[in-house]
Formats: structure tokens, C-alpha cells, sequence
């Protein structure tokens, strides 16, 4: 009796020992399951999201999640196999290559934001600069308005890319400032070319205002010069400066008048053929001068004669100094208009046969152009 | 011999029994998921950026809890359902806060629309009182070319907001004319008072 309870206790023991040695082998076998890895790619993930990589690494960013969703794939597949058959290398592969491409995401937003940033910071610095030249410099000039709108919407959107730039929207300002850049550059070219082709004349308008102050000078006479840039009329006797008087041209007043109705002012060398006063003039005063002169014959004809003008052009003509000027802006039809206080001191000075030089200016471009 | 038997069969079924407790609580995950979409309906991601990606991110977690307790021998999936619940919570509270912040950005563009319309109008009267000197003149057609310019901008603006997607970009568009309004009538009344003195 004593024996064979000995016997069912020793049994029983190793069959528990064997139980549990299996229970635990059994355990023991389980594979690890890919959670950490898994963790890792998504908080790296989430850190290239956070650092706007969706815009700045698309690609990489996009590989990133990709190589995630393979590794959670992988992981819910091989969790439907027996549970002693799973093997998880294979997601762990994938959130590895995950994490690598999420952090090379980083990285790569990291610096394309910051690069993004310094060239946007630029880009507005240089074009605020473009927009603040074109305003001092051209916005005297005749410049069409198509031009002149194309500026305020260059104007506009590089408000707005300063806004974005602000906001640290650096892809959205970057966008917004190419298309400032072709508005600007468009209409500050346009009206730099405009002026640049204008000043081509300069070597002769200094001619002509030289050898008019050198025969008032030697004659002892007095003489009209003229200057368009920055609109202004001096009155010289004997070769010396004596006053200086604001005036307004044609509304089209940059070059030389090529036609009737052109609102062009001429330039060139004239004089006084008449005086005009006391009602035979409806701008209080007027000296007309001799506007089309031999010159200006000669230039039509060549014109006409190589098609640069359209058939049935007619050369202008009753070009004066008038007064009634004054009014802000070029509005004459041609004329060189002065206030009527200005105008009686001119009309008391000037006669017939008085020199009447009318040029672009005697200020060279570069000195204008620093001085505004 | 008939005990020992019947030992070995009951730790069996134990076995069997234990690893075949804890079913995925899809039921709440899909109602989390649908809590999520109708948040994204709600713009949140457009107007509570921050709180969306929170969203999405809890989500991210969950499905990794889901496969994390599938690979366990002993399943529970107790932790999981009251993830789902509370993400579902959080994402119902997240589409009412986008809806609500969705206002205050549509009240706020609507304040300045209108405020920028005024002071187009205020500018454009100014214009009609400002010094036409020489300078003066050209600098007043660069203003009136200017301000076409922004009343087309503000047109635009309004569209947008008649469209009523997205204020946040009509809201950008609207403070670019407002900053440079504002500019002009600071132009033009400094001009103004100038000739007054």
C-alpha cells in the first residue's frame, strides 16, 4: 500500500515537472512582437510631420509611411499564423527602413526650410528695393497703365508673400514672390529700358544746351533752356542762370514730338517767333516758337519715307511756353506750361528771335538715378 | 489511470480556453474611425491642424495595441476598447471645436472684408482731396492704379468667401489689401495735413 502511493506521488511529480517544462517551453517559443520597432518608426513619423515634411520631403515623407503601413501589414499577417510559426522580422525590416526615411525626412525639411527661408528673406528685401526704385525713379514717366498695374499687383503679392513668410509658410511665400518677381521685374524693365533708350540723346541735348548758354554768353542775350528730367525752365542772360521756373509738358512727354496729336513736347534748338498776350492767348501768356524747324522738317520726311510713321501723318505745329500751368501732372497737348506768375517774368525777358533749347536733361542718367 | 487522464485533458481545454479569450473591439474602432472622418468633414484638419494630427496619431496607437495584444498567447483587448471610446469622444469634440473656430475665422475675414471696403472708400476720397503738385500728380495716378489693383484683390477675396471652403486663405488675401490700404491713407493724409500747415 505504502509502495504504490510512493509510486502515484512520483508520477504525479514528473508529470507536473513535464507539464510545466512544456507550459514554459511552449512560452519560451513565442516571438517577440515588433511593438518597439514599430513605435519607433511612428513617433519618427510623427516628428517629420510636425516638421512640415509633407511639403518640404514629399517623397521621402511619403516613403516613410509607406514602408510603416508594410510593416504593420507584415505584423497583422503573420499574427493569423499559429502562434509558435510567427515570424516578425520581417515588420521589423519595415519599421526600421521607416524610421530611417521618416528621420532622413527631418533632416532634409530641416534644411530645405531653413534654405527656403534665407531665399525668401532675400527675394522680399530685393524686390521691396525694386518696387521703392521703380516709384522714385519712373513714376514721373509716361508709362502705360497696363505696365503701371502690373507693378501694383507685383506690389500686392509680395504683401502677401511677406504675410506667408511670417506665418513660416515658406512654400506658399515662395510661390507668392515668383510671382511678384515677374510682375516687378517686368514693369521695373520696362520703364529702365524706357529711360535707358530716352537718355541715348543725352550727348546731343548737351550740345545744344551748351552752344545756347555760350551764345547768350557771347551775344550778351538772354535764352530759354528747357529740361523735361525734372521738369524745369531756366532763364539765362549773358550765359548766367537767372531764374528757374516748374513746368508741365505733353502727357506724352519723354522723346521728341514725331506727329500732330502725338502729346509729345519737341526737343531741339528753337526761338521766339511771336509774343502772345492780353487775350490772343486763352493761357494768359504765350511765346511761340518755331516748332517744326528746318531740322524737324528733315526728321519727319525720313520718318514718313521709311514707314516709321503712319500714312497721313502731319507734323505739329504751334508750339509754345504758356502759362496757365501749375495744375500738377503733364496735361498740354505739347506746349511747356508754367504758372502765370513765372510766365509774366519770362514774358517780360523774352522777345522775338530769344533762344528756346529744349532737351531731356543735362543731368546724366547715373546722377539722376542716385539722386532719386 | 482514468484521473491522470482526465488531468491532462483539463489542462489541455485550459490552455485552449485562456488564448481564445479577448475578440478586437472593431465595433469601437470603426466607430473611432468614423469619428475621425466626420472631423476631417468638419475641416479640423484645416482649422485645427495640431488637434487633427492628435487624432490620427491616437489612431496609429490603437492599431498597434490591436496587433500587439493579437500577438500575445492571452489576449485582452480591454485597454483597447476604452482607447477607442475616449479617442471617439475626443474626435466628436474635435469636429465641434473645428466647426466653432471655422466661425471665428468666417466672422473675423467678414469684419475685414468689410473694414477693407471702407477704407478703399476713405482712400478714394482722400485721393479727390490730396495735393496735385507736380510730384504730387504722379504719385496720386501710381495711388488710384494701385487701388484698382486692391479692389480687384478684395473682389477676389469676397468670391472666396461667398465659396465658403477655406477663410483661412481669404483671411491672407484680405490683410495683404488691408496693409497696403492702410499704407496709402497714411500716405495720404500725412500729404493732406502737409499742405494744411
Amino acid at each position: 500500500m505504502k509502495r504504490s502511493l510512493v509510486k502515484a506521488l512520483i508520477f504525479t511529480i514528473i508529470t507536473a515537472i513535464f507539464i510545466a517544462s512544456m507550459v514554459w517551453l511552449f512560452f519560451a517559443l513565442i516571438p517577440e512582437p515588433p511593438l518597439r520597432d514599430i513605435e519607433s518608426a511612428q513617433a519618427s513619423i510623427a516628428q517629420a510631420r510636425d516638421q512640415n515634411s509633407v511639403i518640404y520631403s514629399a517623397k521621402t515623407f511619403r516613403e516613410a509611411r509607406s514602408y510603416y503601413d508594410s510593416a504593420m501589414i507584415s505584423w497583422k499577417t503573420e499574427n493569423k499564423r499559429f502562434i509558435l510559426f510567427r515570424d516578425y522580422e520581417r515588420a521589423r525590416m519595415f519599421a526600421s527602413m521607416s524610421q530611417k526615411k521618416a528621420s532622413e525626412a527631418t533632416r532634409a525639411t530641416i534644411a530645405k526650410a531653413n534654405d527656403m527661408r534665407v531665399t525668401l528673406d532675400h527675394e522680399i528685401t530685393r524686390l521691396t528695393t525694386g518696387v521703392r526704385d521703380f516709384e522714385k525713379v519712373f513714376s514721373s514717366m509716361p508709362i502705360p497703365q497696363e505696365i503701371k498695374k502690373k507693378h501694383a499687383r507685383g506690389k500686392l503679392l509680395l504683401r502677401e508673400a511677406v504675410i506667408a513668410y511670417e506665418k513660416g509658410e515658406y512654400v506658399a511665400g515662395s510661390v507668392k514672390i515668383a510671382e511678384a518677381n515677374e510682375y516687378i521685374t517686368d514693369s521695373y524693365n520696362y520703364a529702365n529700358d524706357k529711360l535707358v533708350e530716352y537718355y541715348k540723346s543725352y550727348s546731343h541735348w548737351k550740345e545744344w544746351a551748351g552752344k545756347t548758354i555760350k551764345e547768350s554768353r557771347e551775344n550778351g542775350t538772354y535764352a530759354i533752356i528747357v529740361e523735361k528730367i525734372p521738369g524745369v525752365c531756366y532763364l539765362y542772360h549773358r550765359g548766367e542762370k537767372k531764374y528757374t521756373f516748374e513746368v508741365e509738358f505733353g502727357k506724352n512727354w519723354m522723346g521728341d514730338k514725331m506727329i500732330k496729336g502725338d502729346n509729345a513736347t519737341p526737343e531741339g534748338r528753337y526761338i521766339v517767333t511771336k509774343k502772345l498776350s492780353n487775350g490772343s492767348t486763352k493761357y494768359h501768356k504765350a511765346l511761340l516758337i518755331n516748332y517744326p524747324n528746318q531740322e524737324d522738317l528733315e526728321e519727319f520726311r525720313v520718318r514718313v519715307e521709311r514707314g516709321q510713321l503712319p500714312s497721313g501723318s502731319k507734323i505739329g505745329e504751334l508750339i509754345e511756353i504758356h502759362g496757365e500751368g501749375g495744375r500738377g501732372g503733364n496735361w498740354t497737348e505739347g506746349c511747356v506750361a508754367l504758372r502765370n506768375s513765372d510766365m509774366d517774368v519770362l514774358f517780360k525777358y523774352a522777345g522775338n528771335g530769344t533762344a528756346v533749347t529744349i532737351i531731356g536733361s543735362s543731368v546724366p542718367l547715373s546722377e539722376y538715378i542716385s539722386s532719386r | 489511470m482514468k484521473n491522470r487522464f482526465f488531468l491532462v485533458v483539463a489542462t489541455v481545454a485550459a490552455v485552449v480556453l485562456m488564448t481564445s479569450c479577448g475578440k478586437v473591439p472593431q465595433a469601437d474602432i470603426d466607430a473611432a474611425n468614423a469619428a475621425i472622418s466626420a472631423a476631417q468633414t468638419a475641416q479640423a484638419d484645416i482649422y485645427l491642424p495640431g488637434e487633427f494630427a492628435a487624432l490620427n496619431d491616437s489612431m496609429t496607437v490603437i492599431m498597434q495595441s490591436v496587433e500587439a495584444q493579437k500577438s500575445k498567447l492571452f489576449k485582452n483587448f480591454k485597454t483597447v476598447k476604452l482607447q477607442a471610446g475616449a479617442l471617439t469622444t475626443l474626435a466628436g469634440q474635435a469636429a465641434t471645436n473645428a466647426a466653432v473656430k471655422k466661425d471665428e475665422v468666417k466672422v473675423e475675414a467678414e469684419t475685414l472684408l468689410a473694414q477693407v471696403k471702407t477704407l478703399l472708400a476713405d482712400n478714394q476720397a482722400l485721393v479727390l482731396k490730396a495735393p496735385k503738385g507736380k510730384e504730387g500728380k504722379a504719385v496720386l495716378d501710381e495711388i488710384k492704379g494701385e487701388m484698382t489693383v486692391i479692389e480687384t484683390s478684395i473682389n477676389d477675396a469676397q468670391t472666396l468667401f461667398d465659396g465658403g471652403t477655406d477663410y483661412m486663405q481669404v483671411l491672407d488675401k484680405v490683410k495683404a489689401a488691408n496693409e497696403a490700404l492702410t499704407a496709402i491713407n497714411t500716405e495720404l493724409t500725412d500729404a493732406i495735413a502737409k499742405v494744411r500747415r
